[in-house]
């Protein structure tokens, strides 16, 4: 629990360090919200032309957008910088994390915000909440805490992934670009359905690097779209326990890569 | 022309350092083809012939848009704000070159090593694999090369005259990312104009950013022809026209308003 104070506190320094820069933030969030409008309205112009695509209206493709949007937005929030780690690493400064008397996760971490996820932030709940009115959903209390569970669950999954993939530089010195293709298959996952897409496609998102337990297989639950008659119909449920597999999967990573590390010097 | 092919034997050497990174760029410029692919293939298969354009040609649209990403692939408004940023700016202008046609050279070099190592491979694949169609005959061919031609230097334009402001703002990263998107939504990279809501489409057709993307797109899959398409042509030359002038006058006043920290 010490740790966890000691990371809201230096988490409170890094957004006062941040808030130096009013241009910068006004500038930030108001990209951020035309990234997010275009995106809306492409999907919904594209889908509202045809009705639907593979069954899935217009609100329901905003849904699913803005639910992968809200776990992506506290992700980008707190844990932006992991992927700079290979910065970290090759610059040395990665250094001062381990000669502190505290977790150097924990360091890292608190190390820095991006506050502009504000933006996405509510972005997604505004598009949810739209949905939430043009679909009709009457959820239930259990329906409501899994949709809290999800968001959680979405924003560990996201974290964990960037967190294993950068810590590829601990033996390279480089995970950019490894970096970049998981963005890329997120961006497809976070667009459309996945089941538009090939089976190949499909196995990679929810198997190998599960990024559709963010929002396309909740999405299934919540909105009422799980088959029954479908053998996979279980994979609705699954995103927190996806989420806590990687948290495990991720916390080994980290402590092997921790002990293969030896400074770049400087 | 000697120094634009300067420039492209220097954009190459850079990729040649970076190879694994090619290689990734390569693997995602191939999920951007194949994700849009299965978009309209979904799309077509629900609603055949819809807006007057066959399964093939809409396929074909969507592979070109991404294919085409190698326009926005080089960012001379970068490097122009990282130089401006670091006060580097000032070697490129004792350069016994004008800025503007230095500028000019670098991103032509940069794109045609994009379009040559990443975007003509990634296509060849597309033909292979997802049925993208070549152009219905050979005039068209020509007019869509013309109109691909006009498309680059009317981005390249855009992006100087984004970069021409890193004078005054220094920061231009974040409303890169709102330009960026905008540019990919009014342009039609994803999206085609003939799908827009009316008032969007007013927008977007009296816009430049269509001439990037949307134009010679709808050129190649034969859905711009005859006299439209030259009107087209038209239309991407007089923006481009505008945009010239407009650059040159900016960053003339950007330079003079220049100034160099340290050093």
């Amino acid at each position: 629990m010490d740790g966890l104070a000691l990371y809201f506190r230096l988490i409170r320094v890094a957004v006062q360090a941040r808030l130096q820069y009013r241009a910068d933030f006004l500038a930030g969030i108001i990209g951020v919200i035309v990234m997010n409008t275009v995106t809306v309205s492409l999907i919904s112009i594209m889908v509202s032309r045809f009705r639907h695509i593979n069954g899935w209206t217009m609100w329901e493709m905003v849904f699913l957008y803005c639910l992968w949007l809200l776990g992506h937005s506290l992700y980008s929030f707190f844990f932006w910088h992991i992927r700079a780690l290979e910065e970290y690493l090759v610059e040395g400064t990665f250094d001062q994390f381990l000669l502190r008397p505290a977790s150097p996760f924990i360091m890292f971490l608190a190390r820095e915000v991006q506050y502009i996820g504000i933006a996405d932030l509510t972005f997604a709940a505004l598009g949810l909440s739209l949905a939430y009115r043009n679909l009709d959903l009457q959820w239930t209390g259990v329906q409501w805490l899994f949709f809290g569970l999800a968001v959680i669950a979405g924003t560990l999954i996201e974290t964990t992934l960037v967190l294993m993939i950068a810590c590829i530089s601990f033996w390279t010195g480089r995970s950019r670009r490894a970096s970049q293709l998981l963005m890329r298959l997120n961006v497809m996952v976070q667009y459309y359905p996945i089941d538009i897409f090939g089976y190949t496609f499909r196995l990679i998102v929810t198997g190998l690097i599960p990024v559709a337990f963010m929002n396309y297989y909740p999405t299934l639950m919540l909105l009422g779209k799980l088959d029954p008659q479908s053998p996979w119909s279980w994979l609705g449920y699954m995103s927190p326990v996806v989420a806590l597999i990687l948290v495990i999967l991720a916390s080994g990573i980290w402590h092997l890569a921790l002990r293969r590390y030896s400074s770049a010097g400087g | 022309m000697k120094i634009f092919w300067s420039f492209t034997r220097q954009a190459f050497q850079f990729i040649a350092a970076y190879r694994f990174n090619f290689f990734m760029e390569f693997v995602l410029v191939i999920l951007r083809m194949y994700g849009i692919y299965w978009v309209w293939r979904v799309l077509y298969t629900q609603r055949p012939g819809a807006f007057g354009v066959s399964l093939d040609q809409m396929v074909t649209y969507g592979v070109m848009g991404m294919a085409l990403e190698m326009f926005i692939w080089s960012r001379p408004q970068w490097y122009m704000a990282n130089q401006i940023k670091s006060g580097a700016i000032d070697t490129d202008l004792m350069k016994p070159l004008d800025f503007h046609l230095y500028m000019l050279a670098r991103s032509t070099g940069e794109t045609l090593i994009g379009v040559g190592v990443l975007a003509l491979p990634a296509l060849l694949a597309a033909y292979l694999l997802l049925g993208v169609q070549y152009p219905p005959d050979a005039w068209t061919g020509l007019m869509f090369a013309v109109s691909l031609v006009l498309g680059f230097l009317l981005l390249f334009h855009l992006n100087f005259l984004l970069g021409s402001l890193a004078v005054v703002a220094l920061d231009i990263r974040h409303i890169s990312w709102a330009y960026f998107s905008l540019v990919r939504f009014l342009g039609g990279q994803i999206v085609p104009l003939w799908l827009f809501p009316t008032f969007l489409r007013v927008v977007a057709d009296v816009l430049p950013f269509k001439g990037a993307y949307f134009i010679p797109i709808s050129i190649y899959i034969g859905k711009l022809s005859g006299v439209a398409a030259f009107q087209a042509l038209g239309f991407q030359t007089v923006w481009l026209v505008i945009l010239v002038l407009l650059s040159r006058l900016l960053w003339g006043m950007a330079h003079r308003r220049l100034v160099v920290q340290g050093g």
